[in-house]
């Protein structure tokens, strides 16, 4: 890495804030997205980066703090790539109101909650409403209920999240990061529903 | 009935043979500081409010009786949740010996605590204790003191804090440090103000809002000590009626330390016998932390609602506290409001500068390359220099939360000594194990440059084999004191002014022996000019936490004494008591504090002194960062 870059022009950013400068710009056939993980503290939203983008899981409870970032590319079955630049934000009530530094210009928006937790499953709702009122207009939304392991502890039927899911146009997985069910489906299912730039 | 059980605090104490066993130099130091502070003193608000009620202001010094006789009117008058009737009820208990007893058998047999909690024993006691837990009042807390006897209330945490570190060690593989392994978070997260082993614990700090609602507690659960907190804020706020502010009160052995600041209230209750100056500086550091993590607009917050809930602002920010808290009992910076620095050969020190100095060119403000609580480079755009507290406060946020060390990051965060009011944007990666670069900005959409800025200076430092520079000065620590130069008047063909230079075979021989020339054990130096200080590294006999920690003590007090507004400020002090000889020297430009061996000649103590300065100097390229700035605004 050469010293000319460490230094980017800073006009060259957009107003969107947190977004990439543009190196390496997507195309038709390799994409590069802004995912943002959203939901309320301890419903494992880093627990499913780390299962997605490190293949591990770490049963100690690290807290977030402001945000984390990850990335993480894979290969679809088209062969066409997708590359996901990972927010992993904090689930604290102080961050809520920083949250739009880092949903902002968001292509997709993964907003998590514990199905052992209704008080989880209320902010998701929260989340989906402030996103529909703030975020981009065609940003993917999908709604996640994580801890899927912990089924006889579950206190959110999935009809629950699935009706709810339906009704605000987002797509609806149970996943489970401690046991890595549906986390690669998660993010394969959102690759496919990205909008690709016109390939002619 | 107050003066009953104020009595019976006392005789309490006078009874337990070994409530002072390790501490004599607390005696000497406090009966010093205790005339001067008394039983409680308060100071007027401000002088307008003196002079419009000279009646209040006249009363300068109230004693704990009348206090408490004032709590218990305002208790009948308004709050019906605690009563100070008890306080006498609990007191007696505290002082038959029969508790005391029975406490004492729980404290020497850690493994017996539980199989204690089923037995004959324990019953008894808990029937008595039954009185006190009726009410959750200061009575409560009050009631540990009779029951405890400082060596064997101590047992618990050192002993916890020394089966800790051996299992690190096995772990680090004996990295030489002298920050004794601890491990973060809260702990006895079950206990309330009615658990005895709550009582018992030597520290307690409590943040809580002017409404008396709980915002943090050391020990136990912030829920569970409502009652506790209104107690707290109910003295508070009765004596700012008065148009007086609490500082301290002093109950026997444990002092009770207030700081107000605007709606939030923090209080240390200890018996460590730490000087008031130092645990009001704790104090101060556990305010700045919570500003760090908030901002001082928090505070609007009570502006709009006195009784807002402040708990859920604070999720997860345990382990931040906590090992602040812990940072109080072995790192000096929290006392003498100085930074340290890894040492390093002054070219690599510069180095580190002067790609650190590139970026915040780019428009960073403040660009921090860190390893552990120890300063590598530092530089501030514009010349702004960073507050030695906020240096502290920014390191132990980002040792003592996790996430960090997991991916790169991008958090708000305030330096409170910088601007209280609002948020800088921190961008941080962990480079190695232990050494973590900082980056701070104005601006909330820098991440991607903040990003790049890492990469080059990343790329440089490896380039430059600095990190395994930085990993070999960890190893090798600083300055020993069995490397002090015989002479100085020799120094100039001597190798060992340099700190790289020692010869090998001093780590085996030396480190077993009796410390340095002239029965030198320890030193701290702290530059004024530059807001730094260095410490030499512990050897024997200084070599257990609990010795450095007795240690680290008597330097706070001694620090605490040297800069008493009331009898100095003091230029020497030469002080010996059965543990060490302490010998201190403060002057325009540093202040030195030495321990010796106890039988150590004052005369020999003196050169020695002299040629540890010299020393410094002869080696301030490699432990201190020069060209720094000094702290001013």
């Amino acid at each position: 890495m050469g010293c000319a870059s460490s230094v980017p022009d800073r006009t060259t950013r957009g107003p969107s804030g947190l977004n990439p400068v543009s190196e390496g710009a997507s195309d038709a056939k390799n994409l590069k997205v802004k995912l943002v993980l959203l939901g309320d503290s301890g419903v494992g939203k880093s627990c499913i980066v780390l299962r997605f983008v490190r293949g591990q899981f770490d049963p100690t409870s690290k807290v977030t703090v402001g945000a984390s970032f990850l990335s993480q590319t894979i290969a679809l079955q088209d062969s066409t790539t997708v590359k996901f630049e990972i927010w992993d934000t904090a689930g604290q009530e102080r961050y809520a109101a920083l949250a739009p530094l880092y949903y902002r210009g968001a292509a997709v928006a993964v907003i998590v909650y514990d199905i052992t937790s209704p008080e989880s499953f209320t902010k998701a709702q929260y989340w989906v409403k402030e996103l529909q009122k703030h975020g981009s207009p065609d940003i993917v939304m999908a709604l996640v209920g994580n801890k899927a392991d912990l089924q006889d502890r579950r206190e959110v039927p999935a009809e629950e999240g699935i009706e709810y899911a339906e009704k605000n146009g987002m797509f609806y997985i149970e996943t489970s990061a401690k046991t890595a069910d549906n986390i690669n489906q998660l993010f394969e299912e959102i690759a496919k529903r990205l909008q690709r730039p016109d390939s002619s | 009935m107050a003066s009953d059980s104020d009595s019976a605090y006392d005789s309490a104490a006078d009874q337990n043979p070994n409530s002072l066993p390790d501490t004599p130099i607390n005696h000497q130091f406090n009966s010093a500081i205790d005339d001067h502070l008394s039983s409680l003193t308060l100071t007027p608000l401000n002088d307008a409010v003196s002079d419009l009620a000279p009646s209040q202001s006249s009363n300068n010094v109230l004693d704990a009786n009348s206090l408490a006789d004032q709590i218990e009117a305002i208790d009948r008058n308004s709050s019906p949740e605690f009563e100070v009737s008890t306080v006498e009820t609990t007191l007696e208990v505290a002082v038959s010996s029969e508790v005391v007893v029975v406490v004492e058998e729980r404290e020497n047999n850690l493994e017996r605590e539980s199989n204690l909690e089923s037995d004959g024993g324990v019953v008894v006691w808990r029937e008595v204790e039954g009185d006190a837990v009726a009410s959750p009042s200061s009575s409560g807390y009050a009631g540990e003191r009779g029951s405890s006897s400082a060596s064997s209330a101590s047992g618990i945490e050192e002993i916890e804090e020394h089966q800790v570190r051996v299992r690190d060690r096995s772990l680090v593989n004996g990295i030489a440090d002298s920050q004794p392994a601890w491990i973060p978070g809260k702990r006895h997260e079950n206990e309330d103000d009615a658990s005895i082993s709550w009582r018992k614990r030597k520290k307690h700090f409590f943040i809580l809002s002017h409404s008396g609602k709980p915002i943090y507690s050391r020990y136990g659960d912030e829920h569970k000590l409502a009652g506790f907190s209104a107690t707290l804020q109910a003295i508070i706020s009765f004596v700012e009626n008065g148009g007086d502010r609490v500082k301290l009160v002093r109950a026997g052995k444990h002092q009770v330390v207030f700081l107000v600041k605007g709606p939030i209230y923090l209080v240390c209750i200890s018996c460590t016998e730490e000087p008031y100056e130092s645990l009001r500086g704790q104090l101060e550091l556990l305010y700045g932390q919570m500003i760090l993590i908030l901002t001082k607009s928090v505070n609007r917050c009570f502006e709009k609602n006195s009784k807002f809930d402040m708990t859920p602002l604070l999720g997860g920010t345990d382990a931040v506290f906590s090992s602040l808290i812990h940072s109080f009992s072995w790192n000096p910076a929290t006392f003498l409001h100085a930074y340290t620095c890894l040492p390093l050969a002054y070219p690599t020190r510069q180095a580190a500068g002067a790609i650190l100095q590139d970026v915040a060119d780019s428009g960073v403000l403040f660009a921090i390359l860190m390893c552990k609580h120890k300063v590598v480079s530092l530089v501030g755009a514009h010349k702004t220099s960073l507050h030695p507290n906020d240096m502290l406060l920014l390191s132990n946020f980002v040792m003592s939360s996790e996430s960090f060390r997991t991916s790169e990051s991008f958090s708000p965060i305030c330096l409170p000594k910088y601007n209280p009011m609002a948020f800088l944007y921190a961008y941080v990666q962990y480079l190695d194990v232990n050494t973590y670069l900082v980056l701070l900005t104005t601006n909330s959409d820098a991440f991607y440059h903040l990003k790049e800025c890492r990469i080059h200076i990343e790329a440089v430092l490896l380039k430059a084999n600095l990190l395994t520079e930085v990993q070999r000065s960890m190893l090798d620590g600083g300055m020993h004191v069995e490397d002090l130069p015989a002479d100085p008047s020799s120094r100039t063909g001597s190798a060992s002014s340099h700190l790289g230079q020692h010869s090998p075979d001093r780590f085996r021989d030396t480190r077993t022996g009796v410390g340095g020339p002239c029965g030198l054990w320890h030193f701290i130096y702290r530059s004024i000019y530059l807001d730094q200080y260095v410490s030499s590294e512990f050897s024997s006999p200084i070599n257990t936490p609990q010795q450095q920690k007795r240690l680290y003590r008597a330097y706070q007090k001694i620090y605490a004494s040297m800069h008493d507004k009331g009898f100095g400020p003091h230029k020497t002090q030469f002080r010996r008591d059965e543990n060490y000889v302490l010998l201190c020297w403060v002057t325009q430009d540093f202040e030195l504090y030495a321990a010796f061996d106890p039988l150590a000649d004052k005369a020999l103590a003196i050169k020695t002194c002299n040629r540890v300065c010299q020393w410094v100097k002869d080696v301030e390229n490699e432990i201190f960062l020069l060209g720094a700035s000094p702290f001013s605004w």
